[in-house]
């Protein structure tokens, strides 16, 4: 038995209840929404970890579950508890249901595609470029820093910066020009990311455990995904062919953050380095999907139903 | 250079700087994350296959990464008390940021590090009960059978979800690297915890016991124990890890 875990009409999670159809593969929708009607429990003792999924009536052993595909949102969100006070029943079991189930996935021998732990390198920029580095991708130049002196030394060196979050959040890409200058002075109070710009052709590739689905993404945006902000049309996708070598690489990082799924942004530049940007360990891959054709879905699903 | 770095008010980590410095570890300089956080200059750079950090903290202390010797790591948050003036929204994200921060150049010191940096803990990985009972399982050491449910009553902001009953006795026993010191426990419950050390890939590791008739009973892990519950083996097992780049150069 698969378990989907998240909103069913969300795209992803959408895409990968079809892909599982279409190979018949037997599969339980845990939808947060229906927390009022969900219901977990869970051993951890001398027969190793069992326990009890009951979803809308329906329950499962879930030393039956074999798979997990897990794209739960912020819970608290949900429009089920909106005006619902902090302690309330609804949003205490909700709650409940939601640590039950998030520290049973991080435990379980099941397929979780991905567990919790592993996706937090995304939680820091530089760190996971540490860790990408090792698997021989280039990363872009990088400052972090609370001085201007050094921001301005950085641009004369590397001509073009652009700067961005250190953490996953608010993490556009902007380019760093002239009338950026003024606000150089609040650096002092909060470090912040330079890089040198780096130019050439967005390559996102989709790891599923051994499998590589390379996407070229073709725009004049600085970033991309907000290519029809920045540069007023969309970014053009198409499916492209890696070597095997670049292939390989990307498999050994996405194993080497212990992930099962990601989605790695790569940059090629013209003078042929290859660039690896961040790896997302939670990936949209529904955009790609849909504009290249790519059967990301179906090989997710395929990994899941290989463990029944 | 060492440096301990702590919160501000970790008395364990106090002791350890003094310790450590009568054993005469020096320069060895003491830092809590309120005065790594307002550094009038801090330096992060990644470049080909190096990676740096330079601080100045505000009373003028330099710190060179690539200088250090050896870092006690008992970090855990990121202040920012600078910015309590500023909306919500602001200030998570600005916490978020200095996380992240901390998070990266704590990664990118190279050398010895108790404990290096994760994304789920500044001092070593955060783990939940129901984690820290199934790998204290997998290393082999005697845990009551652990029961979690959606229907449970327990406030978990509170803590109040523990492996043990609330006020039971409980004995500590700390892994540094191979060493296991603090409570007096039987040798095999010993190996048992360095084994739970390896597998939390957390060096530096408290390992709580409570005695039952059967024996002793794990009753939760943590990377920030009360180093002063190790008492002068403590002390020599700091100092043998913490002194390992120095024996390597020399």
């Amino acid at each position: 038995m698969i378990l989907l875990c998240g909103i069913p009409s969300e795209s992803p999670l959408a895409l990968v209840g079809e892909a599982l159809d279409s190979i018949c593969a037997p599969y339980l929708w845990f939808n947060q929404r229906h927390f009022a009607s969900s219901d977990m429990a869970f051993d951890i003792d001398e027969r190793g970890i069992t326990g009890w999924l009951e979803i809308d009536g329906q329950g499962v052993p879930l030393e039956s579950v074999t798979g997990v595909y897990s794209r739960l949102m912020e819970h608290a969100k949900l429009p089920e508890l909106r005006g619902q006070a902090a302690d309330s029943p609804a949003r205490r079991h909700c709650d409940a249901l939601h640590d039950t189930l998030g520290r049973w996935t991080e435990i379980s021998p099941a397929r979780v595609v991905n567990r919790v732990a592993p996706m937090g390198s995304n939680s820091s920029k530089p760190y996971q470029a540490q860790l990408i580095r090792q698997h021989g991708f280039e990363v872009p130049a990088s400052l972090i820093t609370t001085d201007a002196h050094e921001v301005l030394a950085f641009r004369d060196q590397h001509k073009k910066i652009i700067y961005k979050s250190i953490s996953g959040v608010r993490s556009i890409v902007q380019a760093f020009d002239d009338a950026d200058l003024g606000r150089l002075a609040s650096l002092r109070w909060c470090p912040t990311q330079f890089q040198q710009y780096v130019p050439g052709t967005d390559v996102r590739v989709h790891v599923v455990d051994d499998e590589v689905y390379a996407t070229r993404i073709e725009s004049e945006a600085v970033d991309y995904r907000y290519a029809k902000k920045q540069v007023g049309e969309p970014a053009r996708l198409s499916a492209m062919e890696l070597d095997d070598d670049v292939a390989e690489r990307c498999v050994a990082l996405t194993r080497g953050l212990g992930l099962v799924f990601s989605g790695i942004d790569l940059k090629f530049a013209p003078d042929g380095r290859i660039y690896c940007f961040e790896v997302n360990p939670c990936p949209g891959f529904s955009y790609f999907e849909l504009n290249s054709g790519q059967p990301i879905a179906l090989v997710v699903a395929r990994h899941l139903a290989m463990a029944d | 250079m060492w440096l301990v770095l702590c919160e501000t008010h970790d008395a364990a980590a106090s002791w350890a700087y003094s310790s450590l410095r009568a054993r005469g570890l020096a320069p060895l300089e003491i830092l809590s994350a309120e005065q790594l956080a307002l550094s009038e200059f801090q330096e992060h750079r990644l470049d080909g296959p190096r990676s740096t950090l330079r601080l100045r903290t505000e009373s003028g202390l330099q710190v060179d990464g690539q200088r250090l010797g050896g870092v006690l790591n008992r970090l855990w948050t990121v202040p920012i008390g600078h910015w309590r003036q500023a909306g919500e929204a602001d200030r998570n994200y600005v916490q978020q940021e200095l996380f992240a921060f901390f998070l990266s150049w704590l990664h990118a010191l190279p050398c010895p590090v108790l404990n290096r940096p994760t994304p789920q803990g500044l001092c070593g990985q955060w783990r939940q009960e129901s984690e820290w009972a199934w790998l204290a399982r997998q290393a082999g050491l005697p845990v009551a059978a652990y029961r979690q449910t959606s229907r449970d009553t327990v406030d978990e902001s509170r803590g109040e979800r523990r492996l043990v009953p609330a006020g039971a006795t409980v004995h500590t026993a700390i892994v540094v690297g191979a060493r296991v010191v603090g409570a007096a426990i039987p040798s095999a419950i010993a190996d048992a915890c360095v084994r739970l050390s390896a597998l939390a890939r957390t060096p530096l590791l408290g390992v709580d016991f409570v005695q039952s008739p059967d024996g002793w009973r794990f009753a939760g892990a943590s990377p920030t124990p009360d180093l002063r519950l190790g008492g002068e083996p403590l002390v020599d097992a700091l100092m043998h890890e913490l002194r390992q780049s120095e024996r390597a150069a020399a």
